[in-house]
């Protein structure tokens, strides 16, 4: 599927981003510890992280950071644009195996600079944000 | 109100040796984060693009730390923390075959309570640069302890 | 004729909020149909900019901007309304154990009004802490509506406002431009500044107000595969 294309005049303090609705597997999250450097009790095992008072494995923060920096780049597709700044929040864990919702709004433009803030968050199956931030985008001059 | 020296702020860790990206590491993380954006995994379309290459999604640079020097070096108030948020500009792309080094230091203390109950929140800036001494990125780590 | 007003909320002077100003004032005139707040409240965490002047901002929306502080004692965290320099000379705002009671009452002794928020939250909620110690004199009113509660908070708030015979407030505490105006509250009557801002909290005439949106049941959605 072709990505999406916008420039910076098309884009509306509103628009949305998402939702997009996904389920993060206790293997996505250890393929992500693995692959990071963070294979750690708390990232990979059910009973290690029980250990440290935590519920069960959590997704690493830094997963979070980039499934909401992916939300973001997905947005900006093939538009002239990039992501320069994104910034989170970690308020709950986000627990694997459970559908989380990320999405988010563009919240204010800046004409001369041609950035776009968004609010950007993850929520759980209870609409309660797990992971809130926001993010900035570039687009080029025209 | 939670004790400090006041000299660690600002004082800048030890610069790590510089870490290979590949472009094994660079799929991988593409992988375990269900990224497909062509400019990530796609040589060819990639070619097209604004870096003439496949470039790591941007999100690949808060995975850099100063090795396990890095947690030694985070004051500690009490219990083992969690990672509370980050804020990063992303500055320029990382491209497989570049190798990335690191410069942090402590850039705020403070103190609140929250559901959790009593909170010590310690800032570490770190600063990326590629081997061309051109800075990729900064990450403020936010990393939360409990005393 | 009445005003209504989301009494909590953080802007980026708050450490953990990324709200400008303006952007919490181009939304709510956005979302003017599903929240219809005629003025927000800035609580920043644990400070009051006295100086901060934002008239221009109100004039250019329309929207009434007021300040006060959100601050953090032993019985949790509570709002300060009407906030004088007599008051931030008698008490560090900064101070993240404040003594309660005495916040409360010297207060309102010099004219202002304390309300504690999100009493139903653990740890700095007022509920957690009436399991353990005395209840608290002189409280006017809570806030059962916040827009940052997890499931049973909000519920264990209304509880504690009912048992007790509180007031009740509601407000957003947002720290994100698109959640201003989630939870407000709605006063009978004409709120201009912060003198009666002050004087409506002290009286009777006001409710809780919940704008969030009802939401859809989540379907379980399908897991990305790992190789």
């Amino acid at each position: 599927m072709p990505q999406l294309q916008r420039n910076y005049s098309d884009v509306k303090v509103g628009d949305a981003l998402g939702p997009e609705e996904m389920l993060l597997s206790k293997d996505q999250v250890r393929a992500y510890a693995r692959t990071t450097g963070m294979w750690v009790p708390r990232f990979t095992d059910d009973e290690g992280a029980r250990k440290e008072g935590l519920p069960g494995m959590i997704t690493p923060g830094n997963m979070s950071l980039a499934l909401l920096s992916k939300l973001v780049t997905d947005w900006i597709g093939a538009s002239d644009a990039k992501l320069i700044r994104v910034g989170t929040t970690y308020r709950q864990p986000v627990l694997p195996d459970h559908t989380i919702v990320l999405q988010g709004f563009v919240t204010h433009t800046n004409d001369a600079e041609r950035t776009a803030e968004m609010d950007i968050w993850i929520e759980n199956e209870d609409a309660e944000r797990l992971v809130i931030g926001t993010a900035t985008v570039q687009f080029a001059e025209s | 109100m939670v004790d400090y020296d006041p000299n660690l702020i600002g004082r800048v860790f030890e610069v790590t040796d510089p870490v290979p990206v590949t472009a094994e590491m660079v799929a991988e993380f593409c992988q375990a984060t269900g990224e497909s954006g062509p400019l990530y995994v796609d040589q060819e379309a990639a070619k097209r693009g604004p870096y003439g290459t496949v470039v790591a999604p941007p999100s690949f640079a808060v995975t850099f730390r100063n090795g396990r020097q890095f947690f030694e070096h985070i004051p500690r108030f009490g219990r083992q923390g969690f990672d509370a948020g980050k804020d990063v500009e992303f500055v320029a792309p990382i491209r497989p075959g570049d190798t990335i080094t690191l410069s942090s230091h402590v850039k705020e203390i403070y103190e609140k309570t929250g559901r959790s109950g009593s909170m010590v929140f310690v800032v570490v800036r770190s600063t990326l640069k590629n081997q061309n001494d051109e800075t990729v990125a900064h990450v403020d780590h936010r990393f939360m302890n409990r005393p | 004729m009445t005003t209504v007003l989301d009494l909590h909320s953080h802007s980026e002077a708050s450490e953990d909020s990324r709200a400008p100003l303006e952007a919490y004032l181009n939304w709510l005139r956005l979302r003017r149909t599903e929240r219809p707040v005629d003025g927000i409240v800035l609580t920043e965490h644990r400070q009051f900019n006295k100086d901060a002047d934002y008239r221009a901002l109100e004039d250019k929306f329309g929207t009434l901007v007021l300040k006060a502080s959100e601050v953090e004692t032993d019985y949790g965290h509570m709002l300060v309304f009407g906030v004088t320099d007599e008051m931030t000379r008698r008490f560090d705002f900064a101070d993240v154990h404040l003594p309660a009671q005495e916040v409360i009452d010297e207060i309102a002794r010099m004219g202002g009004v304390v309300i504690p928020c999100h009493p139903g939250r653990p740890n700095v909620g007022l509920f957690e802490h009436y399991s353990k110690k005395s209840p608290l004199q002189n409280i006017a009113a809570v806030e059962v509506y916040n827009g940052g509660s997890r499931k049973g908070e909000d519920e264990r708030s209304q509880q504690l406002a009912e048992r007790f015979g509180y007031r009740e407030i509601g407000g957003s505490d947002s720290h994100l431009v698109s959640l201003i105006g989630l939870c407000a509250t709605r006063f009978e009557g004409d709120v201009r500044n912060i003198e009666d801002l002050v004087a409506a909290l002290k009286g009777d005439s006001y409710q809780a107000v919940d704008f969030r949106p009802r939401r859809r049941p989540v379907q379980r959605a399908v897991a990305v595969e790992v190789k």
